[in-house]
């Protein structure tokens, strides 16, 4: 909320350079990692960074705490994937088809839940995006059903006979990550310092008062919503292509409609870098868990004996209770740092400045 | 017409017990004006307490709702000590995300210690039933909604006629009021917390016979009980006992109708026509 000019001056001028710096680094960072669990992770987090954004624009900035955000993803999902396994569209044309279509869902929506307000606008969000993933289900002949969609080769991409990528490895997953990162990063900031960002804010704060003052909440708060919901399919057409395979359960189920909004909690919400330090915390940390690191690492450090109770207990277990981590930390940062990591680490410096003053 | 009184008898004794989820939800809602969304998981907690019940010592389903009721009573009173009562005055996303993260630790802890496979309570009776006039009625749902009314009608009893129902009641109307009373309104929500979480824990262990036991299967009743709650009123018990009941027909109309994979999204656009056009609910009386 800034001013920019302050921003590139001085102080600010050092957090630019710091900022394409590490830009820079992110690019060049394929170059060294050969690792490709190390690249993975990355396009995770990517992913991650993309929905937990996308959804900041709406619950964040708007005020309006959507629980049915899968719906967006799944949209983006289904149609990247069954436009190029049934009718053998590229993806990165089947991206745009699954941007126009989550637009669409995303008016429908708007013009049924934003009638609603608080509480009753977050069950109304739940409750559409389980009508779209039991029609996933059903709706066999189109969509595979509960079978899912698996994809079996994504076409090389060309530009003027020359080969750009074949997808072989993880490395154009990466750099399509972060792209995508980069720019639902610069949206939020290009909004966050626009007069559409503070039309946004004004109705987060008070919705009577912006309303009395000439704001048109049904408009805005749709704005909002559409722009939320089409970078949000941006993140399911990503996961589609690179995981390789959807079905409803996993890409328009509650419980990433769950992930996403906690992506952006446990980071803070409302805040540029709210989803990045989100997503930072949550995905290695879930990953660990699914990956089973922490019980191998206490099994290989001596601390726990492999052929005990309690080992195999953790080998065979703690992979299936990844999802445990998530529900511990938003008990946790929901009631010791309600403003998210970020918040928290910006009281705790505040009061430290202050106690040095 | 026999289809169609043979789907709408069993969507009533169905009913039964979505309507004990519901007032449960309806009363944590009416006195703590939070939305618990961990509300399905309760109700997972019964039903696993029933299947081990069951299968290590040997209870009746619907036996151990004697033991189940107490349990989940005292851990619904901690969950609310604990943990909402922190959070009563923050904002209502966080209360939720709160509810939703309590949910997640119960599920995932039950993955945990019991595996997510599927498991199915068979009692002698788990899949008799009887006729009448060509009717035929699944005796462990007929049974379940027997117990279901009992419950029901003790909970308006006591809710009416005790000092503490009347004190619950009196914190839902209006919390400060109550507390200028001389109510105290913390241990009103601890009971009322306790009274839900029992409720859900009954409603686990009414339907453990004729349902799949797995941690996750809480998500789909949490769903039902927003549904519920909502089409009833929140706050509303009497509302939340007819939208129970109403659910259950919908349901098992619009599954006979439309093929039972489509019953869900009869429920869900039942639901969203009601938050449309009545968001205060069949029996509320405040507006939304």
């Amino acid at each position: 909320m800034r001013p920019l000019i302050r921003d590139i001056k001085g102080f600010g001028a050092l957090r630019a350079i710091a900022g394409l710096a590490v830009i820079a680094l992110l690019f060049l960072l394929p170059r060294f990692v050969e690792n490709t669990y190390a690249l993975h992770i990355m396009i995770l987090i990517f992913i991650s960074i993309v929905m937990g954004s996308s959804w900041n624009l709406l619950g964040g900035y708007t005020g309006q705490y959507s629980v049915g955000h899968c719906a967006y993803f799944g949209m983006g999902a289904y149609t990247t994937m069954m436009l190029m396994q049934f009718r053998q569209v590229p993806p990165w044309f089947g991206i745009w088809g699954g941007m126009v279509v989550a637009l669409l869902v995303a008016l429908i929506i708007g013009s049924i839940c934003f009638r609603l307000r608080g509480p009753y606008f977050v069950l109304a969000s739940i409750a559409v995006a389980e009508i779209f993933r039991v029609s996933a289900l059903n709706l066999k002949e189109i969509t595979n059903g509960a079978e899912g969609i698996l994809a079996t080769e994504i076409p090389p991409l060309k530009i003027g006979g020359t080969l750009i990528t074949d997808f072989s490895s993880k490395v154009p997953f990466y750099y399509t990550g972060l792209v995508f990162v980069l720019f639902v990063i610069t949206v939020t900031w290009l909004l966050q310092n626009s007069k559409l960002g503070y039309y946004f804010q004004a109705i987060r704060e008070d919705q009577d008062a912006a309303h009395s003052l000439g704001i048109s909440l049904t408009i805005y708060k749709n704005v909002a919503l559409s722009i939320s919901a089409v970078l949000t399919s941006l993140a399911g057409s990503l996961y589609a292509v690179y995981v390789g395979f959807i079905d409803p359960s996993t890409v328009l189920a509650l419980d990433l409609s769950v992930q996403i909004v906690l992506i952006c909690i446990i980071g803070g919400i409302g805040t540029i870098f709210g989803p990045v330090i989100g997503a930072l915390v949550l995905v290695p940390l879930s990953e660990a868990l699914r990956s089973n690191m922490i019980g191998e690492f206490l099994i290989n450090s001596g601390g726990v004996k492999a052929d005990s109770a309690f080992g195999s207990f953790l080998t065979e277990n703690l992979s299936h209770a990844h999802v445990l981590i998530y529900g511990i930390l938003v008990v946790v940062v929901i009631l010791f740092m309600p403003d998210g990591v970020l918040g928290f680490v910006k009281t705790l410096t505040a009061r430290k400045r202050k106690e040095a003053a | 017409m026999t289809i169609f009184l043979q789907s709408l008898i069993s969507g009533i004794l169905v009913g039964g017990v979505y309507a004990l989820i519901g007032i449960g939800m309806t009363i944590i809602f009416g006195v703590m004006r939070v939305i618990n969304f961990a509300h399905g998981d309760l109700l997972m907690l019964g039903m696993y307490g029933t299947f081990y019940l069951f299968t290590l010592f040997n209870v009746d389903p619907f036996i151990s709702i004697v033991i189940i009721i107490p349990i989940m009573f005292l851990y619904g009173g901690f969950l609310q000590k604990v943990f909402i009562n922190r959070i009563l005055g923050s904002l209502p996303q966080n209360q939720i995300l709160l509810t939703i993260g309590l949910g997640l630790i119960m599920s995932n802890s039950v993955m945990l210690a019991f595996t997510s496979d599927y498991k199915i309570l068979s009692t002698s009776y788990s899949s008799s039933s009887f006729d009448i006039l060509g009717i035929s009625i699944s005796t462990p749902l007929l049974i379940s909604f027997a117990i279901t009314a009992v419950i029901t009608a003790a909970l308006y009893w006591f809710l009416l006629k005790t000092d503490t129902g009347q004190a619950i009641r009196a914190t839902a109307q209006d919390r400060e009021a109550a507390q200028l009373m001389g109510i105290n309104v913390k241990r009103m929500s601890i009971i009322a917390f306790g009274l839900g979480a029992s409720l859900a824990g009954t409603a686990g262990a009414l339907i453990s016979p004729t349902y799949y036991i797995f941690p996750q299967v809480g998500s789909t009743f949490t769903l039902k009980a927003f549904v519920i709650t909502v089409l009833g009123g929140m706050g509303s018990i009497v509302g939340a006992t007819l939208g129970g009941v109403l659910i259950g027909v919908a349901e098992s109309i619009g599954g006979v109708y439309f093929g039972s994979g489509w019953k869900e999204v009869v429920v869900f656009v039942l639901f969203l026509l009601a938050l449309l056009f009545k968001p205060s609910g069949l029996m509320g009386k405040s507006n939304a």
